[in-house]
C-alpha cells in the first residue's frame, strides 16, 4: 500500500514522517532533479510505504517540488493522501488541499499543531471542516505526538476502502459551469479525475497535455472565462479557491479575537528592526562560533586528536600489530598512514557537530528564515540572494552539507551562483592551514585568520558581481518570496537528526576518500628509485620517492606563486595536490614530507623548516590558493550532484581555481615587490591581472548588450 | 497605494495583485488575493515581513510595489 504525504513547507511534514516511519527511511532523489525523495515504512505496519512528498503550496507547475509531487500524484497514483494542514494557518493551507481533493485519490486532512491552537484560545471543528471538505479529518500534534496514531489508521482505512472526497467546494456559478463543460469532454479521462485535468487545462498549464492521452482545445472557454471575470484564468481559478475558503473557514475555526499581534510578530519587530537586525544577528553568530570553536569545540577536538587517538587508539593498534607479528611495513601503513591519517581529521567531528547543532537550532527555530531575510538586501547588490547566506554559514563547519543547503533556492540562476561561492568561505579543514601559516611566517598574527575570513568574503562578492555581468548569469536575483515559520521551540529530535546528516556528510568522507589518499600517500612517498632499482624507502630517502618525481613534475606550475622557487619546492607542489583530495591533508602531508611522522594540527614541529623553504609573500600566497581552489573531492562531488549537469560541475571547478591562481599570483607578485623593490615580468603579469579583474567588477552590465539586441530585433521585425 | 507604503501594524485590504505570470501567480498562491488582508510586520530598507492569510510572509520591495493595497 503506497500513501503519499503532502503539505505545504514548515507544516510541520517532515516530524509527522520521522513519528510515522521512525527509522525505517530511505532517501534519494527524485529522477532528474535535485529534490529530495524521503520514504519509509510505517512503523505500525510494514506493508504501508510512506513517500515524503516535497513541500508545496499548490500542484502548479512552476518549481521542481511542484511538478515532482504532482508527476507522483499522477503517475504513481498512490493510495491514499495523507495531506498536512497546519492549524495556525489553515486559509493558506487549504488552498493545496482544495487541489488534492481533485485528484480522484482518497484523501485524509490531518490538521496539525492543535496544541498551539488550544493555547491560543482558538477554536477548531474538525466535524464542520471534515463536511465541507468531503474528506476525514482528524487532529493532531506531531510534534507532541498526539493524534498521529489516529491520522495513520484514518488513512489505511481510506486506501483500504478507496473512499474518495466528495467534491463538494463550489466555484462561483460561472466558473463552475466552464469548468463541467472541459470536464464533459475528457472522455478519455477517469470519471473522477476529470475536474483535475479541466482546471489545469483552463489555467492553461503547459505541461498537462503530457500526461494526457488526447488535449482537447479549451480556447473558447478560457476566452468566455476571461471576458467574463476581466482577468487571466489562472488567477479567477485561485481567487475561486481562496474565496471558497475564506466561506467555509469562518464555521470551521474560530480566532481567539483578544489577541491582535502573536509573540511571533513581536519579536520579529525587534528582530527584523530596521537598526537592531545586523546587531542582534551578529551577536548570535559571535557567540555560536565562539563556543563551537574556541571554547566547547576545542576542548572536545584535542580531547578527540590528543587523548582518543593519540594515546588509545594509534598506540593500541601499533601494540596490537605488533603482539601478532605483522610485517614492520604493514604496520606503519596501517597505524601511521591509515589510522593516523583518517584519525587527524576525525578530530574535526566534535567542534563541527557542535556548530551544526547550534545552527540546526537556529534553523528549526526558525530565525534562519529571518537570517535570510536580513541578509536579502545587502547580498542582492552583488547578485546573491539572501537565502545564499545560509549554505555559507554551514559551509563554514564544512562545505558539503553547504552545498547541500543550497537546495532550499528555488530560482536556478542564484542556486548555481551560491554553489559556486559557498566554498569561498574557509570550512573547518582549512582552519589547521591557516594556524600553520600563521604560526610558521606571521609569528602567529591574529590578524591572518581574520584576513583568511575576509579574503572568502571578498571572493564572494567580487565572484557574484563579475559572474552577475556574464551572459549566463546575466539579470537580478530573483524577487525574494519566502514563508517565515513562527518562532517556536524546536524538537530535540529533528535537531540532532539535521546535526547528525550533515556531520555524517563529512564522516563518509573521512571514511573513503581520505582512507583511500592515505593509503595512496603513504605508497607514494615510501617507494622509488635509487640507481635505477624501484624499492622500499627509509625514511631520509624521500627526494627519491615518486611522489617527489610527481611533484617535480608539475611545480613548474606553480613557480608564479612563488611557492614553489626554494629547495622545498616540489613538497609545496604536492601539498597542493593532496589538498584537493582533503584540505586536512596539506598539514598531515608536510608532516610527512618534513621528515615528522605525527604533527600536531597547526603543524608547529615543521615551522623552522618550513619558514626556510619560501617567503613571507609566497607563504601567503600558497594560503590564498587553498583557500580559494577547487574544494577537496567530497566538496567536488557535492557540487557534481547539485548541480547535476557534468559542464556546469567543470565551469564551476574552473572558475575556481583559475580565481585562486590569479588572486595567488598577484599577492605574490606585487607582496614581493612591495618588500622587496624588485619589478620583473611576473610583476608587470600581476599588475595587468589586477586591471582586468577591476575590468570584470567595474564593467557596465552585460545584459545591456542582450536588451539593445532585443530592442534592435523589435525595431526591425 | 502600494504596500510598500502601508504603515506597520495597519489592517489593510489588497486591492489588487499587479505583475505579470510567474510573479503574480506566486503572490495570489502564498495568499495575495484581491479583497484579503494584508498586515505589514516589519519593514527593513525596503523588504518587508507581511501577516496575510495567518502566515508570515517575507517579500521583497519588487514584489511588494505590485500588491496595491
Amino acid at each position: 500500500m503506497k500513501i503519499a504525504l503532502a503539505g505545504n513547507p514548515n507544516s510541520g511534514k517532515t516530524t509527522l514522517f520521522n513519528a510515522l516511519t521512525g527509522s525505517n527511511q530511505f532517501t534519494g532523489n527524485w529522477p532528474g532533479v535535485t529534490v529530495e525523495k524521503k520514504e519509509g515504512r510505517y512503523k505500525g505496519n510494514k506493508e504501508v510505504v510512506i513517500t515524503d512528498l516535497p513541500g508545496i503550496y499548490s500542484l502548479s507547475p512552476y518549481t521542481p517540488e511542484e511538478v515532482v509531487a504532482r508527476n507522483y500524484l499522477i503517475g504513481e497514483r498512490p493510495d491514499a493522501i495523507l495531506n498536512i494542514v497546519d492549524g495556525t494557518n489553515l486559509e493558506r493551507n487549504l488552498y493545496l488541499t482544495t487541489q488534492l481533493l481533485e485528484l480522484g485519490i482518497p484523501v485524509v486532512v490531518a490538521v496539525n499543531m492543535t496544541d498551539i491552537l488550544k493555547k491560543n484560545g482558538d477554536l477548531l471543528y474538525p466535524d464542520k471542516l471534515s463536511r465541507a471538505l468531503g474528506c476525514e479529518v482528524v487532529e493532531i500534534s506531531a510534534l507532541k505526538g498526539a493524534g498521529i496514531q489516529k491520522a495513520a489508521d484514518l488513512v489505511i482505512a481510506a486506501a483500504t476502502d478507496m473512499k474518495l472526497p466528495e467534491i463538494s467546494h463550489p466555484f462561483s456559478k460561472e466558473a463552475d459551469r466552464i469548468i463541467t463543460d472541459v470536464s464533459d469532454r475528457l472522455t478519455s479521462v477517469p470519471e473522477e479525475q476529470r475536474r483535475f485535468f479541466a482546471v489545469k487545462l483552463l489555467e492553461k498549464d503547459e505541461r498537462i497535455g503530457s500526461l494526457l492521452k488526447q488535449t482537447p482545445d479549451v480556447s473558447a472557454e478560457i476566452k468566455k472565462m476571461e471576458e467574463f471575470f476581466d482577468d487571466d484564468t489562472e488567477s479567477i481559478i485561485t481567487n475561486e479557491r481562496y474565496g471558497y475558503i475564506s466561506s467555509i473557514i469562518k464555521d470551521c475555526c474560530v480566532h481567539n479575537v483578544k489577541e491582535t499581534l502573536k509573540i511571533s510578530d513581536k519579536i520579529d519587530r525587534v528582530v527584523t528592526n530596521r537598526f537592531l537586525a545586523l546587531p542582534i544577528f551578529a551577536v548570535i553568530m559571535f557567540a555560536v562560533y565562539y563556543v563551537s570553536v574556541t571554547t566547547i569545540g576545542d576542548i572536545l577536538t584535542g580531547w578527540t586528536n590528543d587523548t582518543l587517538f593519540g594515546e588509545w587508539i594509534v598506540p593500541g593498534v601499533s601494540a596490537g600489530l605488533q603482539a601478532i607479528g605483522c610485517a614492520d611495513w604493514l604496520r606503519g601503513l596501517i597505524a601511521d598512514g591509515i589510522v593516523g591519517g583518517v584519525g587527524a581529521v576525525l578530530g574535526f567531528v566534535p567542534q563541527m557537530l557542535v556548530l551544526f547543532l547550534f545552527l540546526a537550532f537556529l534553523e528549526s527555530c526558525g530565525y534562519m528564515a529571518r537570517v535570510a531575510f536580513i541578509m536579502d538586501r545587502i547580498f542582492r547588490k552583488f547578485g546573491l540572494s539572501g537565502k545564499s547566506f545560509i549554505p555559507m554559514l554551514i559551509g563554514s563547519g564544512c562545505g558539503v552539507p553547504g552545498i547541500m543547503a543550497s537546495r532550499t533556492i528555488e530560482s536556478d540562476r542564484d542556486r548555481k551562483m551560491t554553489i559556486m561561492t559557498t566554498t569561498f568561505v574557509p570550512c573547518g579543514a582549512k582552519l589547521p592551514i591557516i594556524a600553520l601559516i600563521a604560526g610558521a611566517f606571521f609569528g602567529n598574527a591574529g590578524w591572518v585568520a581574520w584576513s583568511a575570513y575576509f579574503v572568502g568574503i571578498l571572493a564572494i562578492i567580487g565572484s557574484g558581481i563579475i559572474l552577475k555581468k556574464t551572459k549566463m548569469f546575466a539579470g537580478n536575483p530573483a524577487p525574494f518570496v519566502m514563508e517565515l515559520p513562527a518562532y517556536h521551540f524546536p524538537a530535540a529530535g529533528s535537531v540532532l537528526r539535521s546535526m547528525w546528516e550533515r556531520g555524517w556528510s563529512f564522516m563518509k568522507k573521512a571514511g573513503t576518500i581520505i582512507l583511500l589518499s592515505a593509503i595512496v600517500l603513504w605508497f607514494l612517498q615510501g617507494f622509488g628509485w635509487i640507481n635505477g632499482q624501484f624499492t622500499m624507502l627509509s625514511g631520509e630517502q624521500l627526494n627519491f620517492s615518486i611522489l617527489a618525481k610527481i611533484g617535480g613534475a608539475i611545480a613548474w606550475i606553480f613557480t608564479p606563486l612563488g611557492w614553489t622557487q626554494g629547495g622545498a619546492g616540489w613538497q609545496m607542489a604536492v601539498a597542493a595536490i593532496t589538498g584537493l583530495i582533503a584540505k586536512e591533508n596539506v598539514v598531515t602531508t608536510f608532516g610527512i614530507l618534513f621528515g615528522f611522522a605525527e604533527v600536531a594540527e597547526d603543524g608547529a614541529e615543521i615551522w623552522s623548516a618550513l619558514s626556510g623553504a619560501m617567503t613571507a609573500a609566497a607563504a601567503y600566497s600558497f594560503l590564498v590558493f587553498n583557500l580559494l581552489c577547487a574544494p577537496c573531492f567530497a566538496a567536488m562531488g557535492a557540487i557534481r550532484r547539485e548541480m547535476n549537469n557534468g559542464k556546469w560541475f567543470w565551469f564551476a571547478i574552473g572558475y575556481q581555481t583559475v580565481l585562486a591562481y590569479v588572486v595567488s599570483l598577484c599577492i605574490y607578485q606585487i607582496g614581493t615587490f612591495v618588500t622587496t623593490g624588485v619589478f620583473g615580468i611576473g610583476t608587470a603579469v600581476a599588475f595587468l591581472l589586477v586591471l582586468l579583474l577591476a575590468f570584470l567588477l567595474l564593467r557596465p552590465q552585460g545584459e545591456n548588450d542582450m536588451s539593445k539586441i532585443m530592442a534592435k530585433a523589435k525595431v526591425s521585425g | 497605494m502600494p504596500l510598500t507604503m502601508a504603515k506597520t501594524g495597519e489592517s489593510n485590504i489588497i486591492k489588487k495583485v499587479g505583475g505579470r505570470g510567474e510573479t503574480k501567480r506566486f503572490l495570489e498562491k502564498l495568499g495575495f488575493v484581491t479583497g484579503g488582508s494584508v498586515m505589514v510586520i516589519s519593514a527593513a530598507g525596503g523588504n518587508l515581513i507581511v501577516n496575510v492569510k495567518d502566515s508570515r510572509v517575507a517579500i521583497g520591495t519588487e514584489m511588494a510595489r505590485k500588491i496595491l493595497v
